[in-house]
């Protein structure tokens, strides 16, 4: 009795593990944060692939923050739940370099926009770049301007200017409206305003803690933002989808915002964007992944990551529209016409990662949280800049 | 006689008055919930024009990134055992705390009274360690476990609090008939104690059903995710739609307020039953 | 009275349930303690002295500048305005609604607010104080107010918690004082009667005294809850603007699972249940004491 029991057991156990093994071998997981619409625009870039190799693919959803507490125990025993991750924090995998494959014999580094392909630590090239995102500076409804014949600023004072000028129209509750997620994109806002006037080169010393917040120049650069609140050209945050709605029906003129906003509005041939005159530099946020060396299918997924990162992948993301390529060699003709715009914009001007994305940690939330203190409390700008300097890794 | 009559008149509708005004937030969140935003950007207490629709109760129990049915499944997979474990070990040892006498008896339970003023972040960190070295962080039976060792001590404190009030004379009786210990607590002691272990029962799957933080530090899979934890995730990273929000957070509620509405005799009980002896 | 108990008897009866809360409980609660003390692989009292010294937890600055003013002194807002509003409000409740038609029907509305799970209670307080379709703003406009987003300043959002806190919680008194009331008994209303004593006086001289063991149920139960809070503080306002709604619960998660600081975040846990002991400590002797 006990053996033909035992047997049994042992025979369900081979059966189960065999199958786990075998059955499921062929299969690529994949990580990424995308859920809903933005899924949808990311499936038909993997089923693409699926096609070309037949190598079928899994999608599943995790976030940066659940990834970062759960990746450390699983790569201690060797283990990982995605053959291919993505994910936004670049400095954390630079950190986990002895934990990802390397990636250089199968991306070539020549075919991308330069200042996007990070996170190389001693040669070895850590993470893939796909499409991204970019910000490029306020959108405005061009029929909007016509009717009040406002123009685009081409120096400080005329954007000072206009927002005097849009103040003045009826209708109006404020010249720039201000978005409330989490807290960006108040933080896209105040990295724009940094980038433009201070150049690229202080974001990335700002990430890197170079220099400090309570710096005179960084300072200097928030003084021109607490002005234009204090002026009450900017709305109170509000939620931001709210916020979107009240802004496409003329409450508001103005929108900072990233370019995915293009897939959000009902009109989006009336839209137009401009950054701050002078700006030369532009948050751009590719979608990083990496390859964990303990992925079991690590040549599949190594392929994948050639896919995406190259013209075919980033093609189909690019043409599903709010995508930015990072690989040069996808014609701009393969954007919906909005979007032709945006990576006009982003030529000639240099890729910046995104502040507070990058730093992460205890810093993004207090800069978040600072920042909406900032902008109800404008005065307080010293408090909120030691406070940020303290958060600082 | 008759100013008497007034008097109550008046005083009961004050009452309902207030009934009334209590219950306004209430309202306003079924308003979020049932009527379209444009609706609602003025005032959900304008009533002009009048749209119901259930759209957005379907909408959160279907959401694409977290939907409510999912969520309430978990929930429930989580609550209904962590509520039936726990009662039955706390009331067993309840049991003995009222009845036996035994060396460091004091000790240990003054400690469990203790207990029942930690704040669940005293043990969120290791619990965290524990949990991931067991290989059991994002899964069903981690969950439970803590909220199991969570509840045993309330649960504890509780069920001996009412077995001290039951005589002992038809324990002892059965006793000298000769039965164990053991059938005597179930054949006696657990049948009159049926009230207790309702409102024990009540107050536990509510207080689980609603627990946000320990499944916030333990459970992230996005298909495992508790009903609870799903709320603030509709708010904030892209969208806040109010009605979503609030059709969500309807539904939500509704689980604990039904537990309520039916056992209410005994939930109120359970709550005063801390403190009376 | 009570019986010598064998070990099997402890085996089965004490043993599960004691194994849990040691195992579970008990041991992870002297861990925090142990990793409060531990700064950079040695014992030390740096994680104490960072946490005390951090604006995070006490801010002088802020009783000039206006909040936040530090965790600590949020959560004693929070106990100093909740607890006498809430307990006054739920005595009073209690003995306006003793007989009123429909009573328990009233007093399920009032308590209903209890029974909710406290991310729900977040949302609500959410609801009820934004700028457009809160209805605070709304009352508000009756006496000419402007509206206002209360969640969104530095120095109403604290205090929009708090007060929408006070709708959530006190269906607890209320409920509580009501079953206390029911236990007094009638006669000593009617001797008092007859003596000639007025409401005002049979109030305060009876009904009061009698009902204080309930009331330090009460008290205790109130004051842990606003020392706890978390739920509602994290989906309303993620202790913000700048801070300004921060509690010690909302503090403790930021430094473990954000900053990933595990001796500052225990500081702030130990901290905390040193303050939850203390205040339970006149409810835990009366039920410590007998038997």
């Amino acid at each position: 009795m006990l053996k033909k029991f035992t047997l049994i057991l042992v025979l369900s156990v081979l059966l189960v593990s065999l199958v786990s093994v075998f059955g499921f071998a062929e299969k690529l997981t994949v990580i990424g944060p995308w859920a809903g619409a933005e899924q949808e625009g990311f499936m038909p870039v993997l089923e693409a692939f699926t096609e070309k190799t037949g190598i079928e693919v899994e999608y599943k959803i995790y976030r940066f923050e659940d990834l970062v507490t759960m990746l450390p125990a699983q790569f201690s025993a060797k283990k990982t739940p995605g053959d291919l991750i993505f994910m936004s924090g670049t400095e954390w995998m630079v950190k986990n370099a002895e934990h990802l494959a390397d990636l250089s014999g199968v991306i070539n580094e020549g075919e991308f926009v330069p200042g996007t392909l990070v996170s190389k630590v001693d040669g070895k090239l850590l993470a893939g770049t796909f499409t991204g995102k970019i910000k490029p500076g306020f959108w405005y409804s061009k029929s909007f301007f016509g009717k009040h014949g406002l123009t685009v600023p081409q120096t400080w004072d005329e954007f000072v200017t206009l927002l005097q000028k849009i103040k003045m129209v009826p209708g109006i509750e404020a010249p720039i409206a201000s978005g409330n997620g989490t807290g960006w994109p108040l933080s896209d806002v105040a990295e724009h305003f940094l980038i433009s006037f201070g150049g690229p080169a202080l974001q990335e010393d700002l990430i890197a803690g170079n220099i400090k917040w309570e710096s005179n120049i960084v300072k200097g650069i928030f003084e021109k933002l607490v002005f234009l609140l204090k002026s009450e050209y900017f709305s109170e945050p509000a939620e931001w989808t709210t916020i979107l709605k009240q802004w496409e029906k003329g409450e508001y003129a103005l929108y900072f915002m990233g370019s995915w906003i293009t897939g959000m509005v009902d009109n989006p041939d009336d839209l137009g964007v401009f950054s701050l005159p002078g700006c030369e530099g532009m948050v751009f946020g590719p979608d990083y992944f990496n390859v964990p060396i303990y992925s079991e299918n690590i040549e599949d997924a190594k392929k994948l990551a050639a896919f995406l990162a190259g013209k075919e992948g980033q093609t189909i993301s690019a043409s599903s529209g709010g995508h930015i390529a990072t690989n040069l060699g996808v014609p701009v003709e393969v954007y919906p016409t909005v979007d032709r715009g945006v990576a006009e914009l982003l030529k000639g001007v240099q890729s910046l990662p995104d502040l507070d994305d990058t730093v992460g940690g205890e810093f993004q939330p207090a800069f978040w949280d600072q920042l909406k203190l900032l902008w109800v409390k404008p005065d307080r700008l010293d408090d909120v800049l030691e406070v940020l300097d303290e958060k600082m890794p | 006689m008759k100013i008497k009559i007034y008097k109550k008149i008046i005083h009961d509708g004050l009452a309902w008055i207030m009934a009334f005004i209590w219950i306004i937030p209430f309202l306003g969140l079924l308003m979020a919930a049932i009527r379209p935003m444009d609706e609602l950007l003025h005032g959900w207490w304008n009533l002009e024009t009048l749209n119901l629709t259930f759209k957005n109760f379907i909408g959160a129990w279907n959401h694409s990134n977290v939907p409510l049915n999912q969520g309430t499944i978990n929930s429930l997979l989580i609550a209904v055992p962590a509520t039936v474990i726990p009662v039955l070990i706390a009331t067993m040892a309840g049991y003995g705390f009222s009845r036996y006498r035994f060396p460091t008896k004091r000790s240990i339970y003054i400690l469990i009274i203790l207990m029942l003023a930690l704040p669940q972040q005293m043990i969120a960190v290791p619990i965290f360690s524990i949990i991931n070295k067991l290989g059991l962080i994002n899964n069903y039976f981690g969950l439970i476990i803590v909220h199991t060792a969570w509840g045993v001590p309330w649960i504890t404190f509780f069920m001996r609090n009412f077995f001290t009030t039951l005589p002992v004379e038809v324990e002892e009786a059965a006793k000298i008939d000769g039965a164990s210990d053991v059938r005597i607590f179930f054949k006696i002691a657990l049948p009159i104690a049926t009230p207790a272990i309702v409102s024990a029962v009540s107050l536990q799957f509510t207080m689980v059903w609603s627990d946000f933080f320990l499944a916030l530090i333990l459970m992230y899979s996005p298909e495992k995710l508790l009903a609870t934890q799903r709320i603030p995730l509709m708010r904030g990273v892209y969208f806040v739609d109010w009605g979503l929000l609030s059709a969500a957070s309807i539904l939500l509620m509704l689980v604990p307020i039904l537990v309520y509405t039916f056992f209410q005799k005994y939930y109120v009980k359970g709550m005063i039953g801390w403190s009376s002896k | 009275m009570h019986r010598k108990a064998t070990f099997t008897h402890l085996a089965i009866f004490i043993l599960p349930a004691l194994l849990l809360i040691c195992v579970f409980v008990f041991y992870p609660c002297l861990r925090t303690i142990s990793l409060s003390f531990f700064s950079e692989g040695k014992f030390s009292l740096h994680n104490y002295y960072e946490v005390l010294k951090s604006r995070d937890t006490i801010n002088l600055k802020g009783f000039s500048k206006g909040f936040p003013l530090g965790t600590l002194f949020h959560n004693l807002l929070w106990i100093i305005i909740h607890l006498p509003l809430s307990t006054f409000l739920g005595l009073t409740l209690a003995v306006y609604l003793r007989n009123v038609k429909g009573g328990s029907i009233i007093k399920s509305i009032i308590f209903l607010g209890m029974v909710m799970p406290m991310i729900t209670g977040g949302v609500m307080i959410r609801f009820i104080f934004d700028k457009n379709i809160g209805i605070v703003n709304e009352f508000l406009k009756l006496f000419g107010f402007l509206p206002k987003a209360w969640t969104a300043y530095p120095e109403t959002a604290l205090f929009s918690l708090i007060f929408g806190s006070v709708w959530l919680w006190t269906g607890f008194s209320m409920i509580l004082y009501s079953a206390g009331l029911e236990t007094i008994p009638k006669d000593l209303y009617e001797a008092a009667q007859i003596d000639g004593a007025s409401s005002m006086k049979m109030f305060f001289k009876i009904t009061i005294p009698l009902l204080k063991p309930i009331t330090i149920v009460i008290v205790t139960m109130t004051m842990l809850w606003e020392l706890k809070i978390f739920d509602i503080v994290y989906v309303a306002t993620m202790g913000g603007p700048g801070s300004a709604s921060n509690v010690l619960a909302l503090q403790m998660y930021t430094y473990a699972f954000k900053a990933l600081n595990f001796g500052k975040s225990s500081v702030v846990a130990v901290f905390l249940t040193i303050i939850t002991l203390a205040v339970s400590i006149p409810m835990a002797r009366s039920a410590g004491e007998g038997r």
